[in-house]
């Protein structure tokens, strides 16, 4: 039953993130033309790229914060609202459900991060370095490093897999303040987003204390190497992972209400 | 043979509110049942239990025995009160969606219904009115081998020829072992097709009787005494 639940889970959402995520493609397109054409000179041709290349960054911003607000929304109507009748009438287990509705919507955020990732080498390349984004500077140390040194390797492939880890515990994050917020019998929306910013409050308070204790230990050692940062990525976003997974399930199987 | 549902000092509370207050209630096999009272009486709470779409308070609930869960989903065909299909999914795409899930779904005999019903299966469910998404639903759970249908209010919000059609589905098509329960408070449209009717008033069973017995022992239509018992 878990295929089948993640094969109508992405039915239900690639109608509406497939032209979504195309957009980045296509804006991406035109942008790399205006780049490489250098049309600089008249005034009207400056005004174009300028406009093209805010369009661009625009596009890409939706994409982004519009493809997290779609999947949000379509967890919170497919599951408490109406079609959850029918959700929560099939003779599935609730882990199932879980695990359909996470794994469809965390690909679909790893698609569209990698395709605004892909896009923006495209269009920027090599001056990419000069505009400062420090990921694709410390990607590309890493994947340098990673060809001589197995060390590094294991570094950067521990490093993704707390970046895959995190993008899971974010996607549960959102489950499971959405189910709690099943809890309040007027204002389950309202409620959700109450628990959504306890939560990140509560998440920025542990990064804080992890911050000081790093901070203290270079203080009193004067040693920092990058090499162990993916731990503990790593550890707290399996624990996120567990947590919010098992917060989504007892909500979903001990304390459905729907209206 | 157990009955097919049983409530055991079944209470559900919202907050503080009592929505259904100690219910003991069986409801046998074979047999079609209204569950029968005003607005706010409880009947979509008791239904909803049912389907494991609420918790109990305390008390329990049994379908076939068991407590709501995967095995009793897989007997139970439902029918809420609300369109619960995805508005783009094609009427096709949505009788593949309950063939998948449900093991005793007659895809034969969904695609026979909506073609005398005339409604094309490549039609988007946003395209089609309210009535017909109505019907469409009631085709698809009609279109089950279950041991239970349970409908609420299938027949609210229809004009007259529809609700006949409706009616008439049901009845052509409930399996013959099995037992309906339909919820309403159109009595008079469903009467004639009724075994058995449970009123319900604020949260308690007030009545569980054969709907002859009724008539034989009142000299009215289940109609008319409903419109006694509930009278304001």
């Amino acid at each position: 039953m878990l295929g089948k639940l993640i094969k109508y889970e992405w039915q239900a959402t690639w109608k509406l993130l497939v032209p979504v995520n195309l957009l980045t493609l296509v804006t991406s397109f035109f942008t790399w033309i205006t780049w490489r054409l250098d049309v600089k000179g008249s005034l009207a041709m400056d005004m174009a790229a300028v406009m093209i290349l805010l369009t661009y960054v625009l596009s890409l911003f939706m994409v982004l914060i519009g493809s997290a607000v779609y999947l949000v929304w379509h967890f919170y109507t497919s599951t408490y609202l109406d079609q959850g009748y029918l959700l929560h009438t099939l003779p599935v287990d609730k882990h199932h459900i879980i695990i359909a509705k996470v794994l469809v919507s965390t690909i679909w955020i790893i698609i569209s991060m990698f395709l605004i990732y892909v896009s923006l080498f495209l269009v920027f390349d090599s001056d990419f370095k000069d505009w400062g984004f420090w990921v694709f500077e410390v990607l590309r140390s890493i994947a340098t490093e990673a060809y001589s040194d197995v060390g590094s390797m294991f570094t950067a492939a521990m490093g993704i897999i707390a970046l895959i880890v995190g993008m899971f515990a974010r996607v549960l994050k959102v489950t499971a303040c959405i189910s709690l917020g099943q809890l309040s019998a007027d204002h389950k929306l309202l409620t959700s987003f109450g628990f959504f910013f306890a939560v990140q409050i509560i998440q920025q308070i542990l990064n804080t204390i992890y911050q000081v204790a790093i901070l203290s230990i270079i203080n009193r050692t004067g040693e920092f190497t990058y090499d162990t940062m993916w731990e503990y990525s790593l550890i707290t976003g399996l624990i996120y992972v567990v947590v919010f997974y098992l917060i989504t399930w007892y909500m979903m199987e001990k304390k459905l209400n729907l209206d | 043979m157990i009955p097919i549902v049983q409530c055991r000092g079944l209470t559900k509370t919202y907050g503080g509110k009592l929505a259904l207050n100690q219910i003991y209630l069986n409801l046998e096999r074979g047999r079609i049942i209204g569950l029968l009272g005003p607005n706010g009486s409880g009947k979509t709470t008791l239904i909803k239990l049912m389907n494991g779409l609420l918790r109990p308070t305390s008390g329990e609930i049994l379908i076939n025995g068991l407590e709501p869960g995967i095995e009793t989903k897989r007997r139970i065909a439902y029918l809420p009160e609300r369109t619960y299909l995805q508005p783009g999914m094609k009427v096709m795409e949505i009788v593949n969606y309950f063939r998948d899930f449900y093991p005793d779904f007659q895809v034969e005999r969904a695609y026979d219904m909506l073609a005398r019903l005339q409604i094309q299966p490549y039609e988007r469910l946003k395209n089609l009115s309210k009535g017909t998404k109505e019907k469409v639903q009631l085709i698809l759970v009609m279109s089950r081998n279950a041991d239970l249908y349970v409908l609420d209010e299938p027949i609210a919000g229809v004009d007259p020829a529809a609700r006949d059609y409706i009616l008439h589905t049901i009845v052509a098509n409930y399996n013959r072992n099995a037992s309906v329960l339909l919820s309403t408070h159109l009595i008079a449209d469903v009467e004639n097709i009724l075994d058995e009717v449970v009123f319900i008033r604020q949260g308690n069973i007030v009545l569980q009787a054969g709907t002859e017995q009724i008539r034989r022992n009142e000299g009215k239509s289940v109609d008319r005494f409903f419109r006694e018992v509930f009278a304001c």
